[in-house]
């Protein structure tokens, strides 16, 4: 145990109080909060997927459980274009993903190690690109993928999301380039390697963790992006999950048992993958995006 | 044009030792006129950045570019080219100079709609950013389930924000909501979560917050660990009350740390499109309309679309944020710090 | 400016009518020879869980007749399928080949040149046996752009018992409708009425009692700002502040289904597309206990809008021939009876009310006369347009934003600003 610090909420103390101590009461309130907080933070997953089980004439209830069933989960697969809204996330957020850290990764590492003219500019377009609202772009990109017949097409829609992830892992890879030693590019000078050698044979390498965490970061942002995949894609199966979900829940109708049952088919695997590998994450967005 | 970084890899270069690799810093000015021997010293460098430059360029530099000409014209969906099977309908809009930029300035609804994204931005930003604080310190504590709360409190980020967002609204229905079941079952009067303009603000705000806490946490934790406790011991030594250690060591130790993840935050949460599109859509009436979902319904939700305006609108938030985050350094540059 | 607009329109019509003659034998499908093959995309839009069990099972209907035609039944949510529509068929591809159009939508989409025109092709048969008011909306510049699939207006619908225990009528005029709220509130504890707040289609019939419009299309001037305009905001706001009407700015339409059928409210008002999933409703399970009267007057009138659904073939369906013939099929006489049969919607065509299953259903017989006098409303192509900034205003005077002043004011001038030369 190296690092605890005191709260703001225990400046009332008279006697002075060392890191580490703390009255039997302060405990009880620091549980009692946590406590309070946790609940708030997972009370409304969990009633999804109580919700979820209940059949849908009583999905409005209090009841925790209700006639337990799957009835919802099994409707909505045989119903619904569900699986095929799944596939076309899963594709569309894994290619805009792979595209986009394969086409940032050198970027990254080219501004974190180099001086080169343009540099600054470069820099300075990452960072802006990222604040981009998406209203700026939507109009232009519509009428462009019109025009080039790629409008309710998965290829447009990663097309367009590259827009969103290749500044974005641009800008978080220098970051995780940043924390490896330069000692290991002179390594490779010594070696008489060339900087793609260098770069490819013993940087890429150690900067594996942080391309996972990029390219984890990337896939979600795409995954649950709605407004582009709302405009661009029509019909029933090409939608994306966030617009497949809009059709259950909208101003004409809320069918809550289908709702509830996608919800919980989409958050349980972007949970489990976060909740398991959230201590690389949290490290990587440190290195990344926050020290970026 | 751009060659006065490059001295010390020019005599680098001249050196012949590496390709030119320039980590020295107080380089003296260049000399002009070495084009081609920049060419010829960063040619790796600039080969490594192209694709990004190129993929900006063409998906990112030529759209906005036309989204800026756009918010020029009068576009809207009667004028702009079509293709309706075989059948092509030309463009026909025209140039009109900056009329939509006036109108949008001069009038009511661009500055109504502003004022409340700026309400919506710092509230969810500060309410985030303290109860983020709170909660991280608690966390860095010795404290027993420690790494359980952590998970709990981790989740809403977990979630893909669309599918909390529905979760909500299922909680916040004024009839048949879970929310106001609570409230009425134990004798108070249901509230109007959504219905209310007042109350739909709040709610917005409440589950932007309830979203982006948990980012907050992870980070202002994360700049927690790095303070060293060296420090802490120190002060202990020399009697400093808890307050006064937060005060200045945590809150100085934190501050890198934080001018990135506010600065991320209220971008962020100025375009916030998700929480509003899916929770009231603007409403009731407009009232919880930000700047991204107007500019949104006016391209795709009104009838004759309008692109044009959308455009512009567009513009205007691009010149905001790029001005905030201008403005955001020059600030916390001039108090010292060198980010 | 308008002019060009129209002009534009109309030579994109001209071109599309000349290659739809001349499309027979595109690659698509068509009836190269003689038999219709290939397939029909249809975007419906009728509620889901009640109406698109019935038109998916008519739909397959088509297959039959056409074995070598592939029905592609896609439901869109009502709300969101004039955007989707929109953007598909301006990209030109995704669009449907055909879809079910509400009825002021109809002239937009001609307007933008989206629809193909129908005179002269099979899509259209005894058209002189159509209702002359369903007629009217699928007319763009003397071009017929869609066919009528069903006709509709609006009523109240009331639960027979509540009212019973209250003992009261089905209310004729707003004041009634205050009265018979109260005396369903003292005995039974329930609320009067829900009123659609999230919706302005809801408070025409509220516009109307007092003797306004949106928009006058003979003298083209906008009269929703008038002093009848005020009334009826005025109107509508009282109901829910003395607590006569309960209301919602989101969610409507579900919460609006969710407490009549669970007997939370005793009245709404709603049309006949609301019957079928009324009847799922634990209060309906016995049919019988649900009512409908036409909507109460206001101090001036009494009337409803009259609304509808076309069926309408994209200008851009690669396979028109199939599409015509599904949408003559799917307007057909024995189609619209087993709309009417299962599903109590009006039929457009008169013959169609003589067929067995219409004469049986005591809904559609109500609805008859409603439809013949229903107010009829302007088929321009801003018809759909005028709904976004009334809705606005509608919500705000609702939830107390703004006054009933403001709001018809502040409507009147979006309707000057898209209505460009009218008074």
């Amino acid at each position: 145990m190296t690092t605890a610090t005191d709260t703001p909420a225990r400046h009332a103390v008279r006697k002075v109080r060392l890191r580490g101590e703390r009255s039997p009461l302060a405990s009880v309130a620091l549980h009692l909060t946590l406590i309070i907080a946790s609940v708030i933070a997972v009370f409304p997953v969990l009633w999804v997927l109580l919700t979820s089980l209940k059949p849908a004439k009583f999905a409005t209830t209090t009841d925790f459980f209700r006639e337990t069933t799957f009835v919802n989960y099994t409707n909505l697969i045989r119903d619904t274009e569900f699986l095929n809204w799944f596939a076309n996330s899963v594709i569309i957020s894994a290619l805009s993903t792979v595209i986009g850290v394969f086409v940032a990764a050198t970027t990254g590492y080219a501004v974190s190690r180099f001086r080169f003219p343009g540099k600054r500019g470069l820099m300075w377009t990452l960072l802006i690109t990222q604040m981009f609202p998406v209203a700026v772009l939507i109009v232009p990109i519509y009428n462009i993928m019109s025009s080039l017949g790629l409008l309710n097409q998965p290829a447009g829609l990663v097309i367009t999301y590259l827009t969103i992830s290749v500044p974005f892992c641009a800008w978080m890879m220098k970051g995780f380039f940043d924390t490896i030693p330069r000692e290991i590019d002179e390594s490779g000078e010594v070696d008489g390697l060339t900087p793609f050698g260098t770069f490819f044979r013993l940087i890429l390498p150690l900067a594996k963790p942080g391309l996972a965490v990029t390219a984890f970061y990337s896939f979600i942002t795409a995954w649950g992006e709605v407004a582009y995949a709302s405009a661009f894609l029509v019909g029933d199966e090409n939608l994306t999950l966030a617009g497949g979900l809009q059709k259950f829940v909208n101003q004409y109708g809320a069918q809550w048992g289908p709702m509830t049952a996608a919800s919980v088919l989409i958050a349980i695997p972007a949970a489990l993958v976060f909740l398991f590998a959230q201590k690389h994450l949290v490290t990587g967005m440190s290195a990344g995006a926050v020290k970026g | 044009m751009a060659v006065h970084t490059s001295q010390s890899v020019v005599k680098a270069a001249g050196e012949n030792t590496a390709r030119g690799r320039s980590r020295g810093t107080g380089t003296p000015p260049p000399k002009p006129g070495r084009i081609r021997r920049a060419l010829s010293v960063h040619w790796y460098a600039w080969a490594m950045v192209a694709p990004v430059v190129v993929v900006i360029g063409v998906i990112i530099g030529y759209p906005l570019f036309r989204g800026i000409y756009l918010s020029m014209t009068d576009a809207d969906e009667r004028n702009v080219a079509r293709s309706i099977g075989v059948n092509e309908i030309p463009a026909t809009y025209e140039f009109v100079g900056a009329d939509n930029y006036i109108d949008a300035l001069t009038g009511s609804q661009f500055l109504d709609t502003l004022g409340w994204t700026l309400v919506w931005t710092v509230s969810c930003v500060s309410v985030t950013f303290v109860l983020g604080m709170a909660l991280a310190n608690i966390l860095n504590r010795r404290i027993a389930g420690r790494s359980a709360y952590r998970m709990a409190l981790i989740l809403p980020w977990a979630i893909p924000g669309f599918v909390s967002v529905f979760a909500w609204r299922f909680l916040y229905n004024e009839d048949r909501g879970l929310l106001n079941k609570i409230l009425t079952g134990s004798g108070m009067d249901g509230i109007p979560w959504l219905n209310d303009p007042t109350w739909a603000k709040f709610s917005v705000i409440a589950v932007n917050v309830w979203l982006g806490i948990p980012f907050m946490m992870v980070a202002l934790l994360g700049g927690l660990q790095s303070i060293p406790s060296e420090q802490y011991e120190a002060a202990e030594m020399d009697g400093a009350t808890a307050w006064q250690r937060f005060r200045h060591i945590t809150l100085p130790g934190l501050r890198p740390v934080s001018t990135t993840v506010v600065l991320l935050s209220t971008i962020w949460t100025f375009n916030m499109f998700p929480v509003i599109f899916l929770l009231t859509r603007g409403g009731p009436g407009e009232a919880t309309q930000i700047l991204v979902t107007q500019a949104y319904k006016f391209s795709f939700e009104i009838s004759p679309r309008d692109y044009a305006q959308s455009s512009t609108w567009g513009v205007l938030i691009l010149v905001l944020l790029m001005l905030f985050a201008v403005v955001y350094r020059r600030v916390l540059r001039s108090q010292g710090d060198n980010w | 400016m308008r002019r060009g607009i129209t002009a534009t329109a109309l030579v994109a019509a001209l071109a599309l009518a000349a290659t739809a003659c001349g499309s027979d034998d595109e690659s698509g499908g068509g009836k190269s020879s003689g038999e219709l093959s290939g397939t029909v995309t249809w975007w419906d839009t009728s509620s889901v869980g009640s109406e698109d069990k019935v038109f998916k099972k008519l739909a397959e209907g088509f297959e039959k007749k056409h074995p070598k035609v592939d029905v592609k039944y896609v439901n869109v949510p009502f709300g969101d399928a004039q955007n989707k529509f929109k953007n598909a068929a301006q990209a030109g591809d995704g669009a449907p080949d055909v879809i079910r159009s509400e009825v002021a939508w109809t002239p937009d989409f001609a307007n933008l040149g989206y629809l193909a025109p129908l005179d002269g092709t099979p899509a259209l048969k005894n058209q002189d046996d159509f209702l002359k008011q369903a007629v009217a909306s699928t007319k763009y510049e003397d071009k017929t752009y869609a066919v009528p699939q069903v006709i509709d207006s609006m009523g109240i619908f009331y639960n027979k018992k509540l009212l019973k225990e209250a003992g009261v009528e089905a209310p004729a005029n707003l004041d009634d409708l205050k009265t018979a709220a109260k005396k369903i509130k003292d005995k039974t504890g329930k609320t009067g009425l829900y009123l659609r707040g999230d919706d302005p289609y809801y408070f025409l019939s509220f516009l109307y009692g007092e003797g306004g419009d949106l928009v006058d299309a003979g003298s083209k001037s906008i009269t929703v700002d008038q002093p009848e305009g005020v009334k009826a905001f005025k109107a509508v706001k009282a109901l829910v502040d003395d607590g006569t009407a309960k209301t919602d700015a989101s969610d409507g339409w579900e919460n609006m289904m969710q407490s009549f059928k669970g007997g939370d409210v005793a009245m709404m008002i709603n049309g006949p597309w609301a019957v079928a999933d009324t009847l799922t409703g634990k209060e309906f399970t016995d049919k019988d206990n649900l009512g409908i009267a036409p909507v109460p007057a206001g101090s001036a009138a009494q009337g409803a809008p009259q609304g509808g659904h076309n069926l309408a073939v994209y200008a851009g369906s690669k396979n028109l021939d199939a599409s015509y013939a599904f949408v003559e099929y799917m307007t057909s006489v024995d189609s619209q009876a087993t709309a009417a049969g299962e599903l109590n919607l009006l039929p457009t065509r008169t013959s169609a009310y003589a067929k067995q299953e219409a004469v049986d259903s005591e809904i559609v017989g109500f609805f008859k006369p409603v439809v013949e006098t229903a107010v009829e409303r302007p088929w321009i192509p801003e018809g759909g347009s005028l709904f976004a900034p009334l809705g606005i205003e509608y919500t705000k005077v609702l939830t107390g934003q703004t006054t009933p002043e403001k709001a018809a004011k502040a409507t009147g001038d979006e309707y000057r600003k898209l209505l460009k030369d009218w008074k």
